[in-house]
């Protein structure tokens, strides 16, 4: 059922190529100095039909996750949400599905290196590592680039993409921070790359860091 | 918001008398060897400067005269323009423009785009921009989020904006404009996201839309009509935008355009190339996918295409072709020739009669196994049939990779020594085709890529091409893709960047390394050169190292990730072992005592 949602909101996307054209033809063109405009360079949303209660925190716990490490006053009541499907075996593998039929791939790369948008392989999330901030990075977006997927994605598909981030993402090391060199060589490793082989544990598959050279494959 | 506008507009009117006067002839003023007028020179792309205080003796006392930073430290891929004493800067996103006094550095105005910030999330290949574009007495910008910007050169008073495309289309601009008879010409960036390619034409006292001339899509769209003459059949019929696709797919099908325009104006012709057919995976798109990958040849005042070329039909690798194409007359066969010089991204030297389109001569040069040439009679390239990317193949080893052997960066010509001198990269890789759905606004590619090193385990080259014996005159191999432009002077210096922090100065006829400069960050910048009020000349690039290749470094992407920044990752790796990012302006000029004893000037060639 919930596979069913998201299938049909592509297959709506693929049949409709005309959607892509702009409908914005009359708002392109013209010098737009002089007009009102909102900051994106859109036409300012209008209220949403069924107005929805401005504080509904306290029924909406994800409300209350911050994206920031500092609370004023020392207050730090943020609450432990996890991922419903963290017991789910398969999330991560119908996530990697959901990576690639969404386009995320396109963005974060395969194995989630990053690209156009930020990598998801080494466990630096600007928006906070918690599976909480990954679902609203996704639900939301984020205003340098991140699209919000919220209207587009069931709350199940977003789930599940918030598990396979968990799963690509580099396990923590025993060191605060890491060391960039060509002599010692460091990184030492690399990925096994995609091409080769797809899986929801990247990390669980390097090998010798090859400098711009081939992969130790070719 | 509203005041600022305002402002800006009572600040136009009245400079208004300054700008009425005679009207400048851009072609002449890029005549002027002190200046530096348009981001390649001059109308035929050559990007020589006729300046020759600097030469082969003395630019091994070249030295740091100013220095200015743009804030912010993405890749710094611009061109500065000098107009009179004054020097334009354009930042990065969110594209800034400043304006320096040439000769000192002061700070004369900033200009700054109130654009969004979700552009950054839709542009493929880091936040750049290649340039800004200057005519009477204004200066043009286009930012990321697709607002073309006239500017008071004087004030930096906005004069018009006029918004030519979408983000939320995964539409942003990338590329300089070029200002040809008082029309602005922009292009659009987004191949990678599904968008419909196309020009965009705008009056330059307005900033009115005059055309739209798309890549893709009916002849009506296309702007072919009766004037259209292709040499080769293969691109004569009605529609071929429209049928060479499957169904609708032309809608999406890329074709962006996001290098760079020149023009004669003696044919009064207008050239420049178009990108890939989107998705990557070319299993989606069965057909020649026009016109996509092509050379257009258009009239200026009306759009009207008069020949095309499509370099690549049904491009396999991400092998656009927006290079540059370098306008030169050339002694062939014993009669001199109007030709232009294409380098193309497929690894081929092209050398087309730039009036009718026919290809002359097209030659490899760097390692090319993706084609087996091409057929001159057709005019087709001839695809390696081995290396075919049925769906979810893992095509091993492929050459040139998908930026490949020479993406935006561009040459330079010097009519001394009749050599283009070619900075590029030398890079294969391995490429796997998956399906790919169409979402409006999200990359539409379908490609796993993993680039690397070519043979011999170099990654770059900055090399002299004689396009009339058709080779290598000489060559210096590089460590790293050579991702920054040429510059070529009267002085018989050409002058390059590399990305691991070096600029440097070589003899334009041997390849000699003359000078060398350790910047702040590595170079993927244009150099320029141009006379300061003080009579002595410079020569400026930026330093910041980025685009495509360089994003590994300034950006959170992972080095461990072969396949990250579209596969770019595999083949950069290691490149933040060798920069950060940077945002530096650099200004050099050799001593002034120096200077006043440089030789007289030398022979006109």
């Amino acid at each position: 059922m919930k596979r069913w949602a998201s299938s049909a909101t592509l297959v709506l996307l693929l049949s409709s190529p005309a959607l892509a054209q702009p409908d914005t033809d009359k708002e392109m063109g013209m010098p737009v100095g002089s007009s009102v405009r909102s900051e994106s360079g859109l036409p300012l949303i209008q209220a949403t039909p069924g107005a929805v209660a401005p504080s509904s925190a306290s029924a909406n716990p994800i409300l209350h996750v911050p994206v920031t490490d500092l609370h004023p006053g020392n207050v730090n009541f943020a609450p432990r949400i996890d991922n419903p499907l963290a017991d789910d075996p398969n999330a991560a593998t119908r996530g990697m599905r959901d990576f690639i039929q969404f386009n995320c791939v396109g963005c974060h790369a395969p194995n989630g290196g990053g690209g156009m948008g930020p990598s998801l392989s080494d466990r630096r999330f600007i928006y906070g590592a918690a599976p909480p901030n990954i679902f609203l990075s996704i639900y939301q977006g984020r205003p340098n680039g991140m699209p919000a997927w919220g209207e587009m994605l069931p709350e199940s598909t977003i789930w599940e993409l918030v598990s396979y981030v968990q799963s690509i993402t580099h396990p923590s090391g025993p060191n605060f921070g890491k060391t960039i060199s060509r002599s010692p060589l460091s990184p030492k490793v690399q990925q096994t790359p995609a091409e080769f082989l797809q899986t929801t544990d990247p990390w669980g598959f390097t090998e010798a860091f090859s400098s711009g050279q081939p992969p130790n494959g070719d | 918001m509203r005041s600022t506008v305002l402002f800006a507009s009572l600040a136009g009117l009245a400079l208004a008398p300054s700008l009425a006067g005679a009207q400048e002839d851009l072609q002449k003023l890029s005549q002027d060897p002190k200046q530096w007028v348009m981001a390649s020179r001059d109308y035929a792309n050559t990007r020589f400067s006729p300046l020759d205080q600097i030469n082969a003796s003395n630019v091994g006392k070249l030295q740091v005269a100013w220095t200015f930073s743009t804030g912010v430290p993405r890749g710094q891929e611009a061109a500065p323009l000098i107009i009179g004493d004054t020097m334009y800067v354009i930042s990065p996103f969110p594209n800034k423009v400043f304006a320096l006094d040439a000769t000192t550095g002061d700070l004369k105005w900033t200009y700054v785009p109130d654009q969004t910030r979700a552009a950054q999330g839709v542009a493929c290949c880091d936040v750049v921009t290649r340039g800004i574009a200057y005519d009477n007495g204004r200066i043009f910008l286009v930012t990321l989020d697709n607002h073309v910007i006239a500017l008071d050169a004087k004030t930096g008073f906005e004069q018009w904006a006029t918004k030519t495309g979408d983000i939320n289309l995964g539409e942003t601009t990338t590329s300089a404009p070029l200002v040809v008879k008082g029309k602005v010409f922009v292009g659009i960036s987004g191949g990678e996201l599904g968008i419909r390619g196309r020009i965009t034409a705008l009056d330059e006292k307005s900033g009115k839309i005059d055309y739209i001339a798309y890549s893709t899509g009916p002849d009506k769209d296309v702007l072919i009509g009766p004037d259209f003459k292709p040499f080769y059949d293969f691109m004569k019929g009605k529609d071929l935008g429209v049928s060479t696709w499957p169904p609708d797919a032309w809608k999406i099908g890329g074709a962006s355009v996001w290098g760079w325009f020149s023009y004669d104006p003696q044919l009064n012709l207008l050239y420049y190339g178009t990108a890939n057919p989107g998705p990557w995976n070319s299993n989606q798109r069965p057909g020649d996918n026009m016109w996509s990958s092509t050379d257009f040849a258009r009239d200026p005042d009306n759009g009207q295409a008069h020949w095309a070329y499509q370099f690549s039909p049904h491009d396999l690798w991400d092998h656009d072709e927006i290079n540059e194409n370098v306008l030169v007359d050339l002694e062939l066969g014993g009669k001199s020739r109007k030709v232009l010089i294409h380098p193309g991204r497929n690894g081929y030297m092209y050398v087309i009669d730039r009036q009718t389109g026919e290809v002359i001569s097209a030659d490899p040069y760097d390692t090319v196994n993706a084609y087996k040439g091409i057929d001159l009679k057709t005019g087709r390239i001839i695809p390696n049939e081995e290396l075919k990317p049925d769906l979810n193949r893992n095509v091993r080893n492929v050459c040139p990779a998908s930026p490949g052997a020479k993406d935006w960066q561009p040459t330079a010509w010097s009519p001394r020594t009749k050599l283009l001198y070619v900075p590029h990269q030398h890079l294969c890789m391995n490429f796997k085709t998956s399906e790919v759905g169409y979402i409006a606004g999200t990359p539409y590619v379908g490609a796993t890529v993993d680039m690397f090193a070519g043979p011999g385990g170099y990654r770059g080259e900055f090399m002299a091409w004689d396009p009339v014996q058709r080779k290598k005159v000489w060559s210096i191999k590089e460590n790293l893709p050579v991702w920054s432009g040429a510059l070529v002077t009267a002085g018989d210096v050409a002058f390059y960047g590399a990305m691991d922090r070096w600029f440097k100065a070589v003899d334009a006829k041997t390849g000699k390394l003359l000078w060398q400069f350790h910047g702040g960050s590595g170079f993927i910048g244009q150099p320029v050169s141009y006379q300061g009020s003080d009579g002595r000349q410079y020569v400026a690039i930026l330093a910041g190292v980025g685009g495509w290749p360089g994003v590994v470094a300034n950006y959170q992407v992972d080095p461990r990730v072969r396949n990250a920044a579209l596969g770019f990752a595999g083949a950069t790796q290691d490149l933040p072992s060798y920069t950060e990012g940077g945002a530096e302006l650099l200004v050099f000029s050799i001593p002034k005592e120096e200077a006043s004893a440089a030789p007289p000037p030398q022979p006109k060639p």
